[in-house]
């Protein structure tokens, strides 16, 4: 193993930077759990399980997969604007170049804001992280002038692959639309199936590539967190950023109606009984503290290491660790 | 044709009028979405790398690929030569199908031959094969500049990046894929 000392002074470098503009911003960082007794409900994730033993006795603990859920609890506790930078975890998630099973989660909480804000910290952020206009990740120049390029999905389908979203609303119809212009269809099972198989294969290749794009605006059955959208329903007020092709954050106007959060939980808790993972309870005490969050509030996960990799120019995230698990395990 | 759901690194499939090898498989769980396989596929014979994805537990079609053992010789700039292990037979492909591979081979380097239909179509190196170090300079202790790692060149002619305790004539362990250093060969 390569112990590379030079890139170690560079990430520490970013990372003090990333406190000194929520320093600068008056966010209070906060310390959240890596071991939790119910992580957040997420359907389609593999999460990491281990024991706590006391005297013989024994309790179920869960690596976090996210923060979201305690810092909710803290925003109900009228914390106002919070952050936490620490290390999550997901099961299976190995190989390629832009994963590690543990990795450094930013996530911050705005209160009194909505996921356009959010849009305008991911921005300010970066111009804290770097005083460059333009950067170069491998060999491709972007651009990182503000504003940044901003395109829902529905302007995403229609303008990479002439499909409304909007318009094809149930499974039959996207499908028949979809394998009417060729896009492969095989083995999904639902609408976000198809949705996902031409998003990943057609578009998000694309994403980033000149410069930062917010994808917002998705189909409100993939935000089960976020506020549903005030124009049109069918969508809900979550975005995401992606810098370079790679995913970089996810962001909502949090859903803060305690009944509709819980019904949506129930949901997903059956989803994951279907998916045949562990199921784990639904937070009470989440859902109390959503009752006692007064003001709008908007929150992020941004995914540290993989922002790192692209402004140190960095091909693989293996490069931005110093003890990746993919090279552990080679 | 046999199909299978199990999309992982080294399986040939069939796909898009073409034979690929896939080189990478990585399960993905696209923000709040289902399980997908995301895959680098190699065609063998265009030697072309494209990634796709595909939805987890999706069948493909499994091709009929062979693996044979095979000899590095020589090569003459734009062709390269190797010998079967069993038959003896000579073959030779383009430096287009060696790509990146080539930094690896070495007169008698032994690896596989991958076979469509009987004919030799593309190679694939192991993971991980040892090489003697012939370059590199000292290293100094507590160099920061440098980051801990320099450049030594392998008997290959390849460069790589070893930590800086690694000497000339060394023999280390290099992961053929990314050409990145493992360890010190045993």
């Amino acid at each position: 193993m390569i112990y590379d000392k030079k890139t170690a002074i560079e990430r520490n470098k970013l990372t003090k930077s990333l406190r000194s503009f929520f320093e600068k911003e008056k966010f209070l960082e906060v310390e959240t759990p890596i071991m939790v007794r119910i992580p957040g409900m997420e359907p389609h994730l593999n999460i990491f399980e281990t024991d706590l033993i006391v005297q013989n006795k024994k309790t179920k603990l869960f690596l976090n997969h996210s923060p979201e859920l305690q810092m909710k609890k803290l925003l109900g506790a009228n914390f106002g604007n919070i952050f936490t930078l620490i290390k999550t975890f997901r099961n299976g998630e190995i190989g390629g170049d832009t994963h590690n099973p543990e990795f450094t989660m930013l996530e911050w909480y705005r209160i009194k804001a909505d996921y356009k804000d959010l849009m305008k910290d991911c921005e300010n952020l970066v111009k804290t992280l770097t005083e460059k206009t333009q950067i170069t990740y491998q060999n491709h120049k972007i651009d990182l002038k503000t504003p940044w390029e901003k395109l829902s999905c529905e302007e995403l389908f229609q303008k990479y692959c002439k499909i409304s979203l909007d318009q094809n609303r149930t499974f039959k119809q996207l499908k028949k639309t979809a394998e009417e212009k060729n896009f492969d269809t095989n083995f999904c099972k639902d609408w976000d199936d198809i949705f996902f198989k031409i998003f990943l294969n057609h578009i998000e290749p694309h994403l980033g590539k000149e410069k930062p794009t917010f994808v917002y605006d998705y189909p409100s059955t993939q935000a089960a967190l976020a506020k549903k959208s005030s124009k049109n329903p069918f969508f809900a007020q979550r975005f995401e950023l992606y810098i370079g092709g790679i995913e970089i954050a996810n962001a909502f106007s949090e859903l803060t109606d305690a009944k509709e959060q819980k019904a949506r939980l129930i949901e997903e808790q059956k989803l994951r009984k279907k998916l045949k993972k562990t199921i784990f309870d639904i937070d009470g005490e989440f859902l109390a503290s959503l009752e006692s969050i007064q003001h709008n509030c908007a929150g992020i996960a941004l995914g540290v290491d993989r922002l790192f990799m692209i402004l140190m120019d960095k091909k693989n995230i293996d490069e931005t660790l110093l003890f990746p698990l993919n090279k552990i395990l080679n | 044709m046999a199909m299978t759901t199990d999309i992982k690194k080294g399986l040939a499939i069939n796909f898009k009028n073409g034979t690929w090898l896939v080189i990478e498989a990585q399960f993905v769980n696209p923000g709040k979405g289902g399980a997908f396989t995301r895959a680098k596929i190699r065609n063998l014979k265009s030697n072309q790398v494209i990634e796709y994805t595909f939805k987890a537990g999706e069948s493909v079609d499994e091709a009929e690929v062979s693996r044979r053992r095979c000899q590095y010789l020589y090569n003459d700039g734009s062709t390269f030569n190797f010998m079967d292990n069993d038959s003896y037979e000579q073959f030779s492909l383009t430096a287009d199908v060696i790509g990146n591979d080539k930094r690896f081979l070495t007169d008698g380097i032994e690896c596989y031959a991958m076979h469509i239909d009987g004919v030799p179509a593309s190679i694939e190196l192991s993971p991980k094969m040892d090489f003697k170090v012939i370059t590199t300079t000292p290293g100094i202790k507590g160099d920061t500049a440098t980051g801990g790692s320099k450049d030594a060149t392998i008997e290959t002619g390849a460069t790589i990046k070893v930590p800086l305790f690694v000497k000339e004539g060394d023999m280390i362990k290099i992961n053929t894929s990314d050409a990145s250093y493992v360890s010190k060969a045993n």
